[in-house]
């Protein structure tokens, strides 16, 4: 976590550098999209050609642009799933889990409610019951963190495990269609309605930024989001001075947990129309790279989670473009990661250089 | 054999091929940011002494001194070994030279032995004929040498903190180094501890070593150094030979300015006790007691020092009272109220006031504004929110009020607080703790680091607690600042009160006795 723990420090010195960091971080972006493009070259691929195949891919039209919004509303919602708690140095790596809870919840309480209810009712029930499933699944390893200081690194991971057959039991035996890995389809009462025709666009969208503006007036204006911050910055002064860590261990994990089950209603509502087998293309995991860029900031969220949804969606366009195999899309993605956190190390080491 | 030993005694081929001789800071400047750590100074080591280098906080010394050792780099100047000018790239660099730092923090593995510990870094990893017993063999002899004795085969984590110190000593010995550095080294010893340290010191510069000692207190240098040099403001100030100086002239050379009386104390402490303590005990992970049935009462107006040679249970006996740490028996009564198990909170309710020995560890959080800050203990009280929301405005001009009545400079409530000088953090501690007008309040090591300036307001703004009425319980290791400020005061040793009296019946010699855990010539006496 080592290198984690270096990208959470980078958050205490923003205050003073914002604007040095920003410049800084537009610099790592295009150094980054220098080396992806020397591998690509290395590949036998024309780098030209492949960006602008994925540019094409994620912009290129009115759906392609349809299919990156849904994509990133996703990522803001899972990346906030990160960010809550890591701004209280609590390491949730288990959105994906969360999600797949939300999904799975949503998906079976969509199949059996009533479907004679109004749309709006059905959607709002359904809402609630993501953020109420994903918080549960959450709450798992924040109460053993609060209560037995388990470590919630291995405690959150392995709940996603458990989630992910909890997914393919109601896939398989619940409530399964037949010859095909996913739910039966849910009736169009208990679907978000589309908000922009021609694409794929759905009322999710609208609610993923709904999201990231309840995460900044939490983070940035509520006495918990105050507690959250400072003991993520220092639990130690934080509990000298009165603050119940433990509680608030137990409300961030809650939170994050929260919008990434929002994410798996707005797969399942919004996208799918039916919980499908492995529908995460780990979403959950790539929260993580997304509050680490966005530096756990909410607002920064929503353009981290575009720019992640743009490599993602592209890169059906790079190997339309490139004919390279459809996993260089993954590898431009991970390479993308991995690289913005290794520049992340080197700048914060070279200001703790400059602080000594 | 690569990890052979050393040539005994006196200084001739130091390891690694560096050339004995008098070593040369020449006009070191360096800065970092805004701040001048180091102008243009001056600092030469010859062999064979034991050069004092004095100043305050934040005078530069540490700068300097990392620049001998090769962890920084100077903007400008060069150092000279013999005459001949080196640059240092690192702490190995210097090693190489001869040079080596014992820092204020022990670099010790403290599950390796000493052994293990003395010879980690100077070994080749692919040297697989490594014998357990050659090594402790080895370091044997080598602390033998040099006068200390210390078990080879021992643990670092089970040695007391005066050996861990040799231990750190010998490594550097052992690796060959002959101009040792060290930072503060008294800063946790008792008075016994401290002349046995001096003791090898001595026998050092008998053999040839060269060493530094870092220090700010007077006492110290009159009793070892044979120059100081004094640093103040990042400049040289002086450097002296012994004979051509005394603790007033080094007093003036450090501070520039001779420093003004506290004021006179009037008020008499009532007879109400505001802190109870009875019987506590206090149990470390594996089951020792390290409070042991401790018990002490202290009334409205009137400061308690408690005495003690770090690691006697002074940071547990604070702790308990703070809330952060359950006694596994006893009792803690404040103003007639058990809050023995009560959370930080729950005390913050019934006037209790901490101020913590680590102050940017627990006091405050540094990448927080001073506004933040200040308000830390009132979010959590649920003071500064409406609605769940916060009351920005109000947490802002509570912060000025604060900001003002203490003097914190830059009085900016939107800064951070770690761009803000020690003196002026610890400010901003004092102003949250004591702003809230508390009964009784827990000062451990408060003036602790802090320059002159900064430690006089801190001693006023205790007082200042006394004469309205507060009761004070005043942890230091600065037996001057306690026999300044106190009522009574107690010395704790391993966990126990050895000593007590009221300070105007204290005497010097049966404190400092009770510090090395003498009690025959000190009975326990019932304060007055």
């Amino acid at each position: 976590m080592s290198a984690v723990n270096l990208a959470f420090r980078s958050i205490a010195v923003r205050h003073e550098t914002t604007l040095r960091s920003l410049a800084g971080t537009i610099v790592a972006v295009a150094l980054t999209l220098g080396v992806i493009a020397a591998v690509l070259a290395g590949l036998g691929a024309n780098p030209w050609s492949a960006a602008r195949g994925l540019v094409s891919g994620a912009l290129g039209n009115r759906f392609n642009i349809g299919q990156t919004v849904m994509i990133a509303s996703l990522l803001i919602l899972t990346g906030l799933a990160a960010a809550i708690p890591f701004s209280a140095r609590l390491w949730n790596i288990g959105a994906e889990g969360q999600m797949y809870f939300g999904a799975f919840v949503v998906a079976g309480l969509g199949l059996t409610l009533p479907s004679d209810m109004s749309r709006w009712l059905l959607c709002s029930i359904l809402v609630l019951a993501s953020l109420v499933a994903g918080a549960v699944w959450a709450l798992v390893p924040g109460v053993l963190k609060a209560t037995i200081n388990a470590n919630e690194v291995i405690v959150s991971l392995m709940m996603t495990f458990i989630a992910l057959e909890v997914a393919d039991y109601g896939i398989t035996a619940l409530w399964p269609q037949p010859a095909a890995p996913q739910t039966r389809y849910l009736p169009v009462n208990a679907t978000f309605p589309s908000i922009w025709t021609g694409t794929l666009v759905t009322a999710g969208a609208p609610l993923a930024l709904a999201a990231v503006i309840v995460a900044w007036v939490v983070m940035r204006r509520s006495g918990l989001g105050f507690e959250i911050r400072a003991i993520g910055l220092n639990s130690r002064a934080a509990q000298m001075n009165g603050m119940r860590v433990g509680r608030v261990t137990i409300v961030a994990f809650a939170m994050g947990g929260a919008f990434a089950g929002l994410a798996g209603a707005i797969n399942v509502l919004g996208m799918n129309n039916a919980l499908v087998s492995g529908f995460s293309g780990n979403f959950g995991y790539l929260g993580i790279a997304v509050a680490l860029l966005a530096r756990l900031d909410p607002t920064w969220i929503i353009p981290s989670a575009v720019l992640f949804a743009i490599l993602r969606v592209g890169s059906n366009g790079l190997q339309v473009q490139t004919g390279l195999s459809p996993d260089v899309g993954e590898i431009v993605v991970a390479t993308f990661v991995i690289l913005l956190l290794v520049f992340k190390v080197i700048r914060l080491r070279y200001a703790e250089a400059q602080s000594v | 054999m690569p990890h052979a030993a050393r040539d005994p005694g006196a200084v001739t081929t130091p390891a690694g091929g560096g050339s004995p001789g008098t070593i040369e800071l020449r006009r070191i400047t360096k800065t970092f940011g805004a701040t001048v750590a180091n102008y243009e100074v001056d600092f030469d080591l010859r062999p064979g002494e034991i050069h004092a280098l004095l100043g305050e906080n934040g005078a530069g010394k540490t700068t300097l001194m990392s620049i001998l050792f090769g962890l920084v780099t100077p903007d400008e100047g060069e150092i000279l070994i013999g005459g001949e000018p080196v640059v240092f790239d690192s702490p190995h660099d210097a090693l190489q030279r001869g040079i080596g730092m014992v820092h204020q923090h022990f670099m010790l593995v403290p599950k390796f032995t000493v052994a293990e510990n003395v010879v980690l870094g100077s070994v080749s990893p692919w040297n697989t004929r490594l014998r357990r017993s050659a090594i402790e063999r080895d370091v044997a002899e080598a602390s033998e040498r040099f006068g200390m004795a210390i078990d080879p085969s021992r643990r670092v984590r089970d040695l007391p903190i005066d050996v861990q110190q040799r231990v750190e000593i010998l490594k550097l010995l052992y690796r060959g180094a002959t101009a040792l550095i060290l930072d503060e080294p008294t800063s946790t010893l008792g008075p016994a501890q401290i002349d046995t340290l001096f003791g090898i010191l001595r026998d050092l510069r008998e053999s040839g070593h060269a060493v530094v000692i870092v220090t700010h207190k007077l006492g110290e240098v009159m009793q070892i150094a044979d120059r100081v040099t004094v640093l103040k403001g990042g400049r040289k100030t002086v450097t002296v030979e012994r004979g051509a100086f005394d603790e007033h002239s080094l007093a003036l050379a450090m501070t520039g300015r001779e420093l003004q009386e506290l004021p006179p104390r009037s008020h008499v402490a009532g007879d109400q006790p505001l802190l109870d303590v009875r019987d506590l005990r206090i149990s470390d992970r594996r089951g020792h007691g390290v409070v042991d049935g401790v018990s002490f009462s202290v009334r409205a107006g009137e400061i308690l020092g408690v005495a003690g040679v770090e690691g006697n249970g002074q940071r547990e006996l604070v702790d308990a009272l703070a809330g952060i740490l359950h006694p596994s028996e006893g009792q803690v009564l404040l103003d007639g109220a058990d809050v023995t198990t009560a959370t930080p909170a729950a005390r913050h309710d019934h006037g209790l006031s901490a101020i913590p020995e680590d102050r940017q560890g627990w006091g405050l959080v540094l990448d927080m504004t001073i506004a933040e800050n200040l308000a830390l203990a009132g979010v959590s009280a649920g003071e500064y929110t409406r609605y769940g929301l916060l009351r920005r405005r109000a947490i802002r001009a509570h912060a000025r009020t604060l900001l003002e009545q203490y003097d914190v400079r830059p009085a900016d409530p939107d800064l951070r607080v770690a761009s803000l000088s020690g003196g002026n953090q610890q400010k901003v501690v004092l102003a949250r703790e004591l702003g809230r007008d508390p009964k009784v309040v827990i000062a451990a090591q408060p003036t602790q680091g802090l320059d002159v300036g900064a430690a006089d307001f801190v001693q006023r703004s205790l007082l200042d607690v006394r004469e309205r009425g507060g009761a004070v319980v005043l942890v230091s290791n600065d037996l001057d600042e306690l026999l300044k400020l106190s009522d009574s005061l107690i010395v704790l040793y391993r966990g126990r009160i050895n000593y007590q009296a009221s300070v105007a019946s204290v005497s010097l010699s049966g404190v400092a006795l009770a510090m090395a855990g003498n009690q025959t010539s000190a009975p326990v006496a019932e304060v007055a």
